[in-house]
């Protein structure tokens, strides 16, 4: 059995770094470190390279999931294509040359965003936001819960991984700071599947908790006896089978962690104002976390209410308020994380758009591309990024319905992987996908 | 104000003895264990056989194991070692020292003849207390239409809580909670229409025939609301019910349907909808009459003459789902799933999919075949959802409980509140998903086992006080681990309630703590 050199300098660092009293992780990656991996790995997997070249200068990494299938022609809307105002008669949103107040805003004379949209605009003419349309995944269905899961899978249609790309991620690249006891964290009551890791063998530990509350996230009861009963936890799950040992042992040291964090007195710079939304929160909390410099290195946060199958309204209904909480809150993200020079990268995606013509409860039914975005002071924003950009003609969409995919999700997220989070694996955080680099990064 | 909980109801008959009912059965309930040791139970008793226990697939000693993906199969704890324990453990929300003592009483057949005929277990008590304190959960739609949704989603969400935990139809109240996920609705969106759905649909057929079911769903206003389905019409239909009626609710997503079946099918389903203050009907105006063909069924050309007969275009398509191959798969994979192995084997799922064919969906068939003594006592361990995880801690607490809104306000910081999970998957049933969001568990644990509150919730720590400290560990073995509690977690339990002076308080932290221990996650 061969040593590996890069690991064992890792378990080094590791040594003597115990200022959040945290059980050693070393046995994790003990002997068997260059033990083969195939038992368990399906086939397609690559050997992971454990180079001693991971940039120092990494982002921290935002992702959203707009669940629910966001009808990307409602958010950056190709106004210029008279296809879009037949197939949309009564959800359309007016021309920015309109002089209703609902007017759209221009981006680039061929596409715009609706006012609900506004939120980002700072981002978008500083060139930090990148808007991307016709995307999605190349080949999966229009099954909300079979796309968000391969979605966050990164990898289509393969029903033996049950991993998410942000874990494979997570896994593969050593911490931002050696001494974190939380790499990244899912704002939910669950774990999302997209930081879902694999573990064990020479790979990293991932150190990821769902917390559907970061601001009390804490251990009830009698002080007097907290540590003791924080201790009864730590040894009555060492025995533990995973994930439950892992996630346990990371929830007792993570209590210690957030104590030190003053959620309520936070003041958002640039005096950003995040809405009370569960999204809103959620994106506040983050920045907190990320203004302590605790080592969290990947956040999950998800935003519902974008399956718009009746009553659409993007002008001053369900969409409308949907969008209005999406721009706003990453809005005020930006200017008060962003624009002040952390480096972070905000990634948002969704599972698939919807069909071009609305359906009789005026709204739309399960389609095909829409939009995602990318957003930090290292993306090639300002524009919005289109490969072979199909149309609307009835000619050029796919099954005839639905604004076909041309570009693939995963081009967009391989170039932030390597590049932004300096992650070489990306045969491992993206197995068996070729990516386009397109020059999202500058 | 009393307890509203069934023992303390009859503790105020005869206050004495009814207060802790289990302790009167700890008796025959410890026999029972020495029977158990000595493989003398009725009928077969294979978790005996340690041969047969399945090892863990991740090693408990670690650093030696090679890069894996989170697993779902774990080995049972050893301490597990009868089949009637597993079986109590996956027929209820929670083992009690009454229902081994059961168990011990019926054998395993006996006990699972018991369950499935739920209709012969009395559960008049609960459902007298469910009438009293949450009256809305009786009412028709007409009734409830305008009411509070505050108060609504509440009454809702604390009855079913409730029920699970104080029915002794417990395998009946695992097959609720089964079909209120394949079936979820989010009350935020359907309001009080949810209430005729969980009571005249789920509840009506929770151990019926699955046809039935699937059928009693598709004629619910609540339904037709959640998915869009009211405003489907011909020329411009509404996939979102079509779609999900195939997806999730009978064929599955591979079970063999394309795009064009999903067009189709919607169309067929225009006309289905909602009248009235929330009655389902069907609306031949706004139904497409045109030909279609679904799944290689054509239905021919209809005439608005035609009415209400309408209907049946759709009726016929239900039929079709009910008795589809893919269907018995789906079905039998997810109760199998559910009741059984979170990765069943390719030979149990065509076992119970052939029992659906043969019995025409029978829902009792298939449970007596996946919850057979040979598949269950190899099976292995589930990690238990934060609802299940809080309705096993009442039921052996068994608290006594004079208001419930405290209990249901924590199925949200545990992750987990009832009845509002957005989209029509359901609440996961995964252990990835759960496994992390464990601190709130601990925090809950510790809530109610200090629970002193005479007007809203009291846990009564006196009967663990009464002997030694060892006693105490034993009481809580006996009450909140069929007397199965792991070694290690039972040494460091003593441990800590010996590090302390031994009084009210150290025994309800050692209490907490062992809710809180790895070993009351699973069932």
């Amino acid at each position: 059995m061969t040593r590996n050199p890069v690991m064992d300098e890792r378990q080094d660092e590791d040594c003597g770094c115990q200022e959040y009293n945290e059980l050693s992780r070393r046995q994790f990656l003990g002997a068997a470190a260059g033990a083969s991996a195939a038992a368990f790995f399906p086939a397609w997997l690559p050997k992971i390279v454990m180079a001693k070249s991971f940039s120092s200068s990494r982002d921290i990494i935002v992702s959203v999931f707009m669940r629910g299938g966001a009808d990307g022609l409602s958010i950056c809307v190709p106004f210029a294509d008279a296809n879009y105002y037949t197939a949309r008669s009564t959800i359309a949103i007016p021309r920015p040359d309109d002089t209703s107040a609902q007017k759209g805003i221009n981006l680039d004379n061929f596409f715009m965003f609706p006012q609900a949209m506004a939120g980002l605009l700072p981002a978008f003419t500083l060139k930090d936001l990148l808007v991307v349309h016709a995307t999605g995944q190349l080949n999966v269905s229009r099954s909300h819960f079979d796309a968000q899961r391969y979605m966050e899978v990164g990898k289509p249609v393969d029903p033996t991984v049950v991993t998410g790309w942000l874990g494979r991620h997570l896994a593969s690249i050593p911490p931002l700071k050696p001494t974190a006891s939380l790499r990244a964290l899912g704002v939910a009551g669950g774990l999302q599947k997209t930081l879902v890791a694999p573990f064990g063998g020479n790979l990293y530990p991932t150190k990821t908790l769902p917390i559907g509350d970061p601001s009390n996230y804490t251990i009830g009861g009698a002080a007097a006896t907290a540590p003791q009963r924080l201790s009864f936890m730590q040894q009555d799950y060492a025995s533990a089978a995973e994930p439950v040992h892992s996630s346990a042992l990371d929830a007792t040291n993570t209590v210690n962690l957030l104590k030190t964090v003053n959620f309520a007195g936070y003041k958002p710079a640039n005096s950003a104002a995040y809405p009370t939304t569960y999204f809103g929160k959620a994106l506040r909390s983050v920045a907190v976390l990320i203004k302590n410099d605790l080592g969290i290195e990947a956040a999950q946060v998800d935003i519902g209410g974008w399956d718009t199958h009746s009553a659409q309204d993007p002008l001053a209904g369900s969409m409308y308020k949907t969008m209005k909480d999406f721009s706003n809150s990453l809005g005020a993200f930006y200017a008060d994380v962003i624009s002040t020079g952390y480096n972070v990268t905000v990634v948002a995606v969704s599972e698939f758009g919807r069909n071009v013509r609305e359906n009789g409860s005026k709204g739309t039914d399960h389609g095909r591309g829409t939009v995602m975005f990318a957003m930090g002071k290292a993306i090639a924003g300002g524009r919005v990024l289109t490969k072979n950009w199909p149309g609307l003609a009835k000619e050029k969409l796919e099954a005839g319905q639905d604004l076909a995919v041309t570009l693939d999700y995963k081009d967009i997220l391989s170039e932030i992987v390597q590049n932004r989070l300096g992650n070489p694996n990306l045969g491992f955080v993206f197995p068996t996908w070729t990516p386009s680099m397109l020059g999202v990064t500058r | 104000m009393r307890p509203m909980n069934p023992e303390h109801l009859e503790a105020s008959v005869t206050p004495s003895e009814a207060k802790t009912p289990e302790r009167s059965t700890r008796r025959s309930f410890v026999f029972f264990g020495a029977l158990a040791a000595t493989a003398l139970l009725p009928g077969r008793s294979y978790g005996q056989r340690s041969t047969r226990m399945r090892r863990p697939i991740h090693p408990r000693s670690r650093g030696s194991q090679p890069a894996q993906q989170p697993s779902e199969s774990v080995a049972a704890f050893a301490e597990w070692s009868t089949s009637s324990s597993r079986l109590v453990r996956r027929v209820t929300l929670g083992v009690t020292p009454a229902d081994m003592a059961h168990v011990s009483q019926l054998g395993y057949e006996g006990y699972l003849n018991h369950q499935l005929s739920h209709t012969r277990i009395n559960d008049s008590v609960v459902e007298g207390i469910a009438a009293q304190k949450w009256p809305m959960m009786f009412q028709p739609s007409d009734q409830l239409f305008g009411s509070d949704a505050g108060q609504l989603r509440s009454q809702l969400q604390e009855s079913t809580i409730f029920r699970a935990a104080f029915s002794q139809r417990q395998l009946y109240h695992r097959m609720v909670e089964l079909w209120s996920d394949h079936f979820n609705q989010d009350v935020t969106k359907v309001g009080y229409l949810l209430v005729a759905d969980q009571r005249d649909v789920i509840r009506a057929n929770a151990l019926g025939s699955f046809p039935a079911l699937l059928k009693a769903s598709a004629h619910s206003a609540s339904m037709m609301l959640y998915l869009d389905q009211e405003s489907s019409r011909g020329g411009a239909p509404n996939q979102n019910y079509a779609r999900e009626i195939m997806e999730l609710h009978s064929l599955g997503v591979d079970g063999g349907y394309t795009q064009n079946d999903v067009a189709e099918l919607a169309r067929v389903l225009t006309g289905w909808t909602i009248t009235g203050k929330g009655q389902f009907t069907f609306n031949p105006a706004t139904h497409d009459w045109g030909a279609k063909t679904v799944l290689g069924v054509t239905i021919p050309q209809g005439s608005p003459a035609y009415g209400a007969e309408g209907i049946k275009e759709g009726e016929q398509m239900l039929d079709v789902l009910a008795y589809h191959p893919s269907t018995a798969r789906f079905i039998a994979t997810k109760m199998l799933r559910w009741l059984l192995d979170p990765n069943p084997s390719e030979t149990q799922i065509s076992t119970v999919a052939s029992v659906y064919r043969a019995t025409g969906g029978d829902i009792k068939s298939m449970i007596r075949v996946i919850l057979n003594d040979s598949w269950l006592p190899a099976a292995p361990m589930k990690f238990k959802r934060p609802f299940h995880f809080m309705v096993s801690t009442l039921r052996s607490a068994n608290p006594a409980i004079t208001i419930m809104s405290g209990i249901n306000g924590q199925l949200s910081a545990l992750g987990h509140p009832i009845y509002t999970w957005p989209t029509p998957d359901g609440f996961p049933d995964k252990i990835e998903y759960w496994a992390g969001n464990i601190v709130p568990r601990w925090n809950f644990a510790y809530v109610l086992s200090t629970a002193r509150s005479t007007t809203a919730v009291a846990f009564d720590a006196a009967p663990y006080l009464s002997g030694s400290p060892a006693a105490a560990v034993d009481l809580i073995d006996q009450v909140f681990f069929g007397a199965e509690m792991p070694m290690g977690t039972r040494t460091a339990l003593l441990s800590y309630v010996n590090s302390g002076t031994f009084n009210d308080q150290r025994v309800r932290e050692a209490i907490s703590l062992a809710i809180s221990a790895n070993a009351f996650q699973w069932y």
